[in-house]
């Protein structure tokens, strides 16, 4: 290898798994001035949001670095021992809800007691970490955005950033995007697809490093930009879900008594809830949409929507399958259907909103995730590779962005060891990703995507849960029958009602829908 | 803004939310995101409309002719660059130091 490098490690975003990798490269030994950690936000935390819960206690492993995390991290706010999956249709509202003591880490007696949930404002999370980080001696570069990646032997000035993901002029219109740089001199083309990655550029200027990180998040410019075969394309919108977000105070004492939390002590953060939910309650407003927008008629909006505790605040949001989505619809009114519900207002009222915000979630599923995560030079890990798990009663993604942030940084640890930075070389964290817990959720549960995707979940299911309920629980003087009749009744109801239920509901659709949902 | 015509029984006011969020706007020069909007005309869909969360793009949902593109009140989310199929979107992240800041996040 020539001339040594700035840096061993740059490592490009300073989210849950920027901050993962850099804490567990110290770990392994590498010292905290051979690392370098840069991120856009100024503050670091400043451009990072989730929904957010952090499940898992992946941060124990870093506890060196990142001691007493629990209670010290002033966006750590509540521990989550309240859980509530919800069915949502515009009249009723099924929620089914559990609370555990074995969830708060010191009660219950059979499951194993343990806090592994925490809801999570990420903005000051991350400020934390990275503050933590630079006591144990990194460098930490806020509000520094990353143009260009330094590749060996190509002159970073022959190109720029927006001739990366620039549509080219004679890109077909609703074909896959054609890159403006595909029109350049083929050498640069090669370089920069297959080229050996050494450092970074910023704002015309030369980083070395022997690896680079990239852990962008959702939204990654540079795993589009060189080829890490990145699915955020252009015309591409399938798999991908938009979060729009709200942040509301409520107050602490209030939320307490609202939600049934209890207080922190010296151990513990105080008690919190988390709901998520499938939404069907858009059908006036897709209708409307339909009519006025017939270029997407019939496209349902599939959407979920959550309600989590932190300490003072609520974060409220709804995600958004952007590939259904019809025309017609503003994404932050769907938002504000959302909250306006019966069954959720009455939770937020009197509340007032201090953020909005919106986020992308990379949800492909295993089909779609993009499979170069490792190339000369360079990991891509987090979000940026994809790494986000849900079922509609689990969602995660913040665990594996610090998992796979471990599992490179012990790679990149015996790299410099050997000296040796290759692709080849750095393609053991590819190994271990696919052998560890993050990949084989994502393998086991491969048709939970397919299923997510279903319009069923957003139409006929959660309407039918909540009649059903509604039927099986009332008493208005009517003669009571079983629950198997109740369910034959109101699915012959349903059926004669509209012709797209009627096709929903038919027994072949019925035994698809459960084949895929007994594989959640 | 009141000669909008919106869809849908809700709306939500989201310029009041965007008003929450921190923002050091870059300028014109070094916008953040281009839209070449000469190639808006004829799309029938506009989903960067409906889809942007924080009603960067305004056109035929308002009553406009045109496509009218302002990239100051973006959360840098992207889903306008996914959303769009002409190809007349280019996007990057704002340059260090600019464009929003959440408090909470």
């Amino acid at each position: 290898m020539g001339e040594e490098a700035d840096f061993d490690v740059i490592i490009i975003g300073c989210g849950m798994a920027g901050m993962a990798c850099a804490a567990q490269l110290l770990k392994e030994g590498v010292e905290g001035d051979r690392i370098l950690v840069v991120d856009r936000g100024e503050p670091v935390g400043a451009k990072n949001m989730s929904g957010g819960i952090l499940w898992g206690r992946e941060l124990d492993e870093l506890d060196d670095i990142f001691p007493n995390w629990e209670m010290d991290n002033p966006g750590i706010e509540r521990y989550i021992n309240n859980k509530k999956i919800g069915f949502l249709s515009s009249d009723d509202a099924f929620i089914m809800e559990g609370k555990f003591a074995s969830w708060d880490g010191i009660g219950g007696t059979v499951e194993p007691s343990m806090r592994t949930g925490w809801s999570v404002l990420r903005a000051r999370t991350d400020a934390w970490f990275a503050e933590k980080l630079e006591e144990a001696g990194v460098f930490i570069m806020p509000g520094i955005k990353i143009d260009q990646l330094n590749i060996e032997g190509l002159d970073h000035t022959s190109y720029t950033a927006r001739d990366l993901t620039d549509p080219a002029e004679d890109s077909g219109r609703g074909k896959a995007q054609k890159w403006k740089i595909s029109n350049f001199d083929p050498e640069i083309v090669d370089a920069v697809r297959n080229g050996k990655i050494r450092g970074i550029v910023q704002d015309g200027e030369v980083m070395t490093s022997n690896v680079v990180v990239i852990a962008e998040g959702s939204n990654s410019v540079l795993t589009r930009s060189y080829a890490f075969d990145s699915m955020l394309h252009a015309q591409d919108r399938h798999g991908i879900i938009l979060g729009v977000k709200e942040v509301i105070h409520l107050g602490e004492e209030e939320i307490n008594s609202r939600f049934g939390c209890y207080s922190g002590d010296e151990e513990r953060p105080p008690s919190g809830m988390a709901m998520e939910a499938a939404l069907a309650i858009f059908d006036d407003m897709a209708e409307k949409a339909w009519e006025e927008y017939p270029v997407t008629a019939g496209l349902v909006p599939r959407a979920g929507g959550w309600l989590y505790t932190n300490k003072d605040t609520l974060s409220i949001g709804v995600v958004i399958q952007l590939d259904s989505l019809p025309s017609g619809i503003h994404t932050y009114d769907m938002l504000a259907a959302y909250k306006a519900h019966p069954a959720i207002a009455p939770l937020i009222r009197g509340g007032e909103t201090v953020e909005y915000g919106a986020h992308l979630v990379p949800e492909y599923g295993l089909d779609r995730m993009p499979t170069r995560l490792v190339r000369d030079g360079a990991v891509v890990i987090g979000d940026a590779a994809g790494l986000v798990y849900s079922n509609g009663a689990v969602i995660q993604g913040q665990n594996y962005s610090i998992h796979s942030g471990k599992l490179a940084a012990k790679v990149i640890a015996n790299c410099i060891e050997s000296g040796d930075f290759s692709e080849k070389a750095l393609k053991q964290y590819k190994k271990d990703l696919d052998a560890s817990y993050v990949m084989r959720d994502l393998r086991r549960f491969k048709t939970t995507a397919k299923f997510l995707a279903d319009d069923a979940n957003y139409t006929w299911v959660p309407k039918f849960m909540g009649t059903m309920f509604n039927r099986v629980v009332r008493e208005i003087g009517e003669e009571k029958i079983t629950v198997e009749k109740q369910v034959l009744k109101l699915r012959k109801q349903m059926r004669r009602k509209d012709r797209k239920t009627k096709k929903g509901m038919g027994l072949l659709n019925l035994i698809r829908l459960g084949l895929m949902g007994r594989k959640l | 803004m009141t000669e909008k015509t919106k869809i849908g029984l809700f709306e939500y006011d989201v310029k009041n939310g965007l008003g929450l969020i921190g923002y050091n706007v870059d300028d014109h020069e070094h916008a953040h995101i281009i839209v070449d909007t000469k190639k808006c005309g004829d799309c029938d869909s506009m989903m960067c409309v409906w889809g942007c969360p924080a009603q960067c793009y305004q056109f035929r949902d308002v009553g406009l002719d045109e496509m009218k593109f302002q990239y100051e009140d973006c959360v840098e989310c992207g889903t306008c660059f996914l959303m769009c199929t002409d190809g007349a979107l280019s996007w990057n992240h704002p340059r260090g130091g600019f464009g929003i800041t959440y408090t909470y996040g």
